[in-house]
């Protein structure tokens, strides 16, 4: 005789999940502590070492799933924290194995930045199957025909689907809006048997009384579905939103452990629960196994500190801005680096604005074209004239608004403002305009921004360029062993069929990593601590286990730096061993030292914008001192907050100089590369007058 | 027959340094004898010193000014009443004068007569000494005085040619010549480098053995007329005439051969009135043809993989040959068992075209474990000097068979751990894994055919001091530059 399962668990199948959480009564939990939130309070540098603890506790608390992988995390990991994306959802496997295991996934950019062909996204979901049980995916556009290549792979993988609605508050997202989506959605799933909605309010905005009405409009239409409501804690009314959630009849929400709750990420476990149980709600929680793992967060989150957002507080005006809890900090950051910390304020007032002008979901990559095009506005202004400048490009803004959004309404100087709003407009907002990543939510701007964006020629443009269909119909197949071949290329040794994964989403960041991994190894068994600073002090110990075997590092004395290098004495296992540390001197401090673009001179090619040199040359064609290079052809790309810049040549011409190296950071202006003349451009009487000036 | 008087050995002094120093002084731990070390300044500390039971400073770190110094060395032996002298290999151990000076002094020399020594350091008198003892020899112009003649030569015996310096040795002075229109330059390099290296630059041409073979069998031989042999030692894996991997027996000679070769050497020897131990060394051609090329008359540093085979102590029986005592074993007692391979590990970068590499040894961890033997003048805090070769460890492996002791000594390698300069060791591996070399099918242009295959090689180190590594950096620079 069987009997019916009654607990969800990874080895069951998710028709089998879905049916046990329709039976069930209780309320079910989604920790997102290892991802979500450690990327919207602490910028994904949670160590491997300390998350990794909490996996056999949260093993044993009664939470539904545990979000571990995916969004930013897979980046940062590669980028900063030398964490194997595929190492680390393995450990959590293994030592989590009764709990589901989560990601997050931006539709067909997966965890990467750009659209990939449906034969990247079979051979990248694949590869993560094995370790990942619920694939929640989301569209900025709520566009489903770009969710649907994750949805085969992941249905035909035997695994949890979960689909996601990006939720925001206007005058737009409205009810029908959303059940318009689920509609669509559900037609591809083939029915809410085997699959869970997810309610994605990644910016934190949706109050109780919304929440309400939108999961009792979606129940009353669909009263079989299962409902995830994730929810940011930006605007403060987390606990009562989530708890509004369950009672409208939301199954799972998603909740953190106590002591990683901040500003942006999520909602304090015990509290909801409390709350929940106060209201009469049953829900699915060891408590006990709950409280050993916020006395391990309790224990590590100190480490991360100087991680945590350069402005901290609750943020109601969320609601306008509508900045997603997971680009919170790292803007923050940006703006501190770049020097432009005073004008958030701005920023945030300038996207309040934007979002009416072109109409999408905050959250990426939307988010980083809104934040990328605002700080880029306000900081140019800023630049022009000052704060006064500023003001009065919001305040038009505002009236613009006020006015209904009718040119003729507001003041000639104000329409000359709006005309001018968008002419810096970045490639990625381009290709929004022109439909690139699907068709807007709620349709194509109004002509006024094509006209800022694109200049007179704007009608040819949106005539000839813009996609009004699928985006993805028009990807083609990509050359996956040419790929495998040029990364071979790059780390001169055989490839992983992981190591290519990787690769596809993150190129630069992946070969980087490698060489990492090859000069040092695993580093993630290093306590976080000695990870972050090293040893400190002489005396100081470090113990760790490698392969079930205990080894110290002590440290014995440290030399003063002599011709750039520096001695490091320190006893390995008792052993002692001197290591001669190359130190990065003053001479490579001022070799890195931006020399700025002088537009006066010819082919002097500047930065247009504060970024990471990822490729030099373009897709195809990886470019060094003596090519020639024609007029628009893609010279470098630079990758900044998940954009990519592609730097075109202004003009037909012969490098001279590559004065930046790949993966170094630039600032605005920074001299990118040296344009000669190209011998063949002169003899045609091509030349200078026909060079446009570098932008 | 030179007739001896019996004279016990005491107190010996080592001419030399380095390794064969240190395994010398162990034979004399083990027999009782008092050992007393020259060095020069640089080897103040070094291995050898410390071992020691007595030591003298000979002068500047230089060779010329300290180790190959005759009267000062000859002073040192005396001046600590020693009564013998033990060469080693390489400085003055073939040095006719120094065995003379050695004898005039009243210390025992252990090593052949000066005589033998200075028949045996012109290449031409061997070759005449051997052919008169019916060994096949290369054919060979003796005496070249211009360039016509070796062409000559050449178009008679076939090309290409070898032109050697009369009084080279240890696979220096030597120039190649493929075809009739080089060799008036390559006898002027030739000349040259003989001018350079050696006392004279007189030179000698030879045909050059295509695919060969480099075999050498290891004699033995006392004052009283007893000569024995102790098999072959295969030496083909050499770089530019610098051996590299030696090992006993080789996978070419059956033992019809070795017989047969073997009675050659012994006869040879007899012949030349040789005594204590020496080498004997042959091309073996694709053909199984040999030709003896030149008497080592010393000991050499591939001796142990002998030792191994033989179950011998042949410094031991050196000294004692030396003191006069009659060889006990006969040659129907030498039953060469097992296989032995030795691998030198020398400061070296060879992805750097085999550049020295001396410094500050950091770290060093010795191999040991089960028929594994490693004799070494080194140790973790010293510091290598530039002034003399490269040799810093033999690893020997001894097994039942070639396969174990290529995979033991494979094993061995990867134990070996130094730091503070580049090793061969990564080169050896990757011979101890080449199909070639385990399928015991080369020749002494293995390395040069192979060179690129067998240097495509990553320098592994163990995950934990990765990790040590990584750590210092951190330290160094005060946080990690990675993450921030």
């Amino acid at each position: 005789m069987t009997t019916k399962p009654t607990n969800v668990h990874p080895t069951l199948s998710p028709k089998e999940n879905v049916a046990i959480l329709r039976r069930d009564k209780k309320i079910y939990f989604t920790n997102t502590g290892p991802r979500d939130t450690g990327q919207s309070d602490f910028k994904n540098r949670h160590t491997l070492y300390d998350l990794i603890r909490l996996a056999p506790l949260y093993n044993r608390s009664g939470y539904f799933s545990v979000e571990n992988h995916g969004g930013a995390r897979f980046h940062q990991n590669l980028l900063q924290n030398k964490i194997d994306p595929f190492e680390e959802a393995a450990r959590w496997k293994e030592r989590m194995p009764d709990v589901m295991t989560q990601t997050l996934v931006r539709s067909t950019n997966l965890w990467g930045y750009r659209m990939y062909p449906r034969n990247v996204v079979a051979l990248s979901v694949k590869a993560f199957l094995p370790y990942v049980d619920v694939w929640r995916c989301f569209d900025f556009l709520n566009y489903v025909p770009n969710m649907v290549p994750i949805a085969e792979e992941v249905m035909k993988g035997g695994k949890l689907f979960e689909p996601a609605i990006s939720f925001s508050v206007s005058e737009d997202c409205t009810n029908a809006y959303y059940l318009k989506v689920t509609r669509e959605i559900l037609a591809v799933t083939g029915g809410a048997k085997e699959i869970i909605l997810c309610i994605k309010d990644m910016a934190g905005v949706g109050s109780p009384k919304r929440i309400t009405s939108l999961v009792d409009a979606l129940l009353q239409k669909y009263p079989s579905l299962i409902i995830h409501y994730h929810r940011h804690t930006t605007d403060g009314l987390a606990v009562p939103a989530l708890v509004a959630a369950a009672k409208a009849g939301a199954k799972i929400l998603d909740v953190t452990d106590d002591p990683f709750t901040r500003y942006y990420g999520h909602a304090p476990v015990r509290s909801v629960n409390a709350l929940l149980q106060e209201q009469g709600m049953e829900t699915n929680l060891d408590l006990t196994w709950v409280d050993e793992a916020a006395r391990i967060v309790t224990d590590f989150i100190g480490n991360y500190q100087e991680f945590e957002s350069q402005f901290r507080g609750f943020s109601h005006k969320v609601t306008e801005h509508r900045m997603p809890g997971g680009a919170f900090p790292s803007s923050f950051e940006q703006a501190e680096k770049g020097d432009f910390l005073h004008l958030m304020p701005h920023i945030l007032r300038g996207m309040s604005y934007g979002n009416r002008f072109i109409k999408y979901f905050d959250v990426t990559p939307g988010s980083q074209i809104t934040w990328t095009t605002w700080a880029a506005i306000v900081q140019f202004h800023f630049k022009e004239g000052g704060y006064r400048q500023v003001d009065q490009l919001l305040d038009a803004c505002e009236r613009f608004i006020a006015s209904g959004q009718r040119l003729n309404k507001v003041t000639p100087a104000e329409r000359d403002i709006l005309l001018g709003l968008y002419s810096r407009a970045t490639d990625d907002l381009k290709s929004l305009l022109l439909g690139r990543y699907g068709p807007l939510p709620f349709g194509w701007p109004a002509d006024w921004v094509y006209q800022s964006a694109f200049g007179d020629a704007w009608r040819e443009r949106v005539k000839k360029d813009r996609i009004e269909a699928s985006p993805l119909d028009q990807k083609k197949k990509e050359n996956i062993a040419a790929i495998q071949r040029e990364l071979e290329d790059k780390i001169g040794r055989r490839v992983m069929p992981e190591d290519l994964v990787l690769y596809l989403q993150h190129p630069g960041a992946t070969v980087d990593f490698l060489a990492f991994r090859r000069k040092f190894g695993d580093t993630t068994i290093l306590p976080t601590r000695v990870w972050f600073d090293g040893l400190q002090a002489v005396g100081r110990e470090v113990y760790f286990d490698h392969q079930g075997k205990p080894n110290t590092f002590k440290l014995l004395s440290i030399g003063t730096e002599v011709a750039g290098v520096r001695h490091v004495v320190m006893a390995v296992n008792n052993t002692m061993h001197v290591f001669p540390v190359d130190m990065p001197s003053a001479k490579d401090r001022l070799k890195t030292e931006a020399r700025l673009a002088d537009p006066a001179v010819k082919g002097e090619i500047g930065s247009p914008m504060m970024g990471n040199v990822w490729r030099i040359g373009d897709k195809d064609r990886s470019l060094k001192v003596g090519d020639i290079v024609r007029e628009g052809q893609e010279i470098m790309n630079l990758e900044a907050m998940k954009i990519e810049t592609a730097i075109l040549s202004p003009m037909h011409g012969v490098i001279k100089d590559i004065p930046v190296k790949l993966s170094q950071a630039v600032v605005e202006k920074q001299l990118l590369l040296v344009l000669g003349a190209a011998p063949w451009s002169e003899r045609k009487g091509k030349g200078a007058s026909k060079v446009k000036k570098p932008e | 027959m030179p007739s001896r008087h019996k004279r016990p050995i005491n107190k010996l002094f080592i001419a030399n340094r380095g390794e064969i120093a240190c395994r010398t002084i162990r034979t004399c731990m083990e027999m009782g004898i008092t050992s007393v070390v020259g060095y020069s300044d640089c080897d103040a500390l070094s291995y050898h010193v410390r071992m020691a039971d007595q030591a003298v400073h000979l002068g500047p770190s230089p060779a010329k000014l300290s180790y190959l110094d005759v009267a000062k060395v000859i002073d040192a032996a005396r001046a600590t009443g020693c009564d013998a002298v033990f060469p080693g290999y390489g400085f003055l151990s073939e040095d006719p004068e120094f065995a003379a000076a050695c004898r005039d002094a009243g210390l025992i020399f252990v090593g052949p007569s000066a005589e033998v020594i200075a028949s045996m350091g012109d290449k031409i008198a061997t070759k005449d000494a051997l052919a008169a003892a019916r060994v096949p020899i290369i054919p060979g112009l003796n005496k070249v005085t211009s360039a016509q003649q070796i062409v000559e030569f050449g178009n008679k015996v076939g090309w290409p040619i070898m032109i050697k310096a009369i009084a080279g040795g240890g696979g220096r002075g030597m120039v190649r010549v493929d075809a009739p229109q080089h060799t008036a330059k390559a006898l002027d390099q030739a000349n040259s480098i003989a001018g350079k290296l050696f006392t004279t630059d007189a030179v000698y041409a030879e045909k050059y053995i295509k695919g060969a073979r480099h075999i050498e069998f290891q004699f033995m031989a006392d004052q009283y007329g007893t000569v024995i042999h102790l098999g072959e030692r295969e030496c083909s894996i050499q770089r530019r005439h610098q051996k590299l991997v030696e090992e006993a027996p080789s996978t070419l000679l059956n033992e019809e051969l070795r017989k047969e070769m073997g009675a050659v050497v012994v006869r040879a020897m007899k012949n030349i009135g040789y005594v204590t131990a020496g080498t004997l060394e042959f091309l073996v051609d694709s053909d199984m043809k040999y030709y003896a090329i030149e008497v080592n008359p010393r000991i050499q540093v591939e001796h142990t993989v002998t030792e191994m085979v033989a179950g011998l102590d042949l410094i031991r029986l050196m000294i004692r040959t030396a003191a006069g005592q009659a060889l006990t074993v006969r040659q129907e007692d030498i039953v060469l068992r097992s296989h032995a391979i030795q691998c030198r590990v020398n400061a070296e970068d060879p992805k750097n075209n085999f550049a020295p590499s001396f410094g500050k040894v950091t770290y060093l961890r010795q191999v040991s474990g089960p028929f594994v033997r490693a004799d070494t003048g080194i140790y973790q805090g010293w510091e290598i000097p530039p002034f003399y070769d490269s040799l810093i460890t033999k690893i020997c492996s001894l097994a039942k068979d070639r396969t174990t002791a290529i995979e033991r000594m494979w094993r061995a390698l990867c134990e070996y751990e130094i730091w503070g300069v580049k090793t061969t060791i990564p080169l050896l591996k990757q011979i101890m894994r080449h199909p070639d070399f385990v399928a015991g099918q080369f020749d002494t242009d293995f390395i040069d055919k192979h060179l690129d295959e067998l240097l495509n090689y990553v320098e592994e180190e163990d995950e934990v001091l990765r990790l040590a590594r990584f750590v210092a950096e951190i330290t160094a620079i005060g946080k990690n530059p990675y993450c921030r």
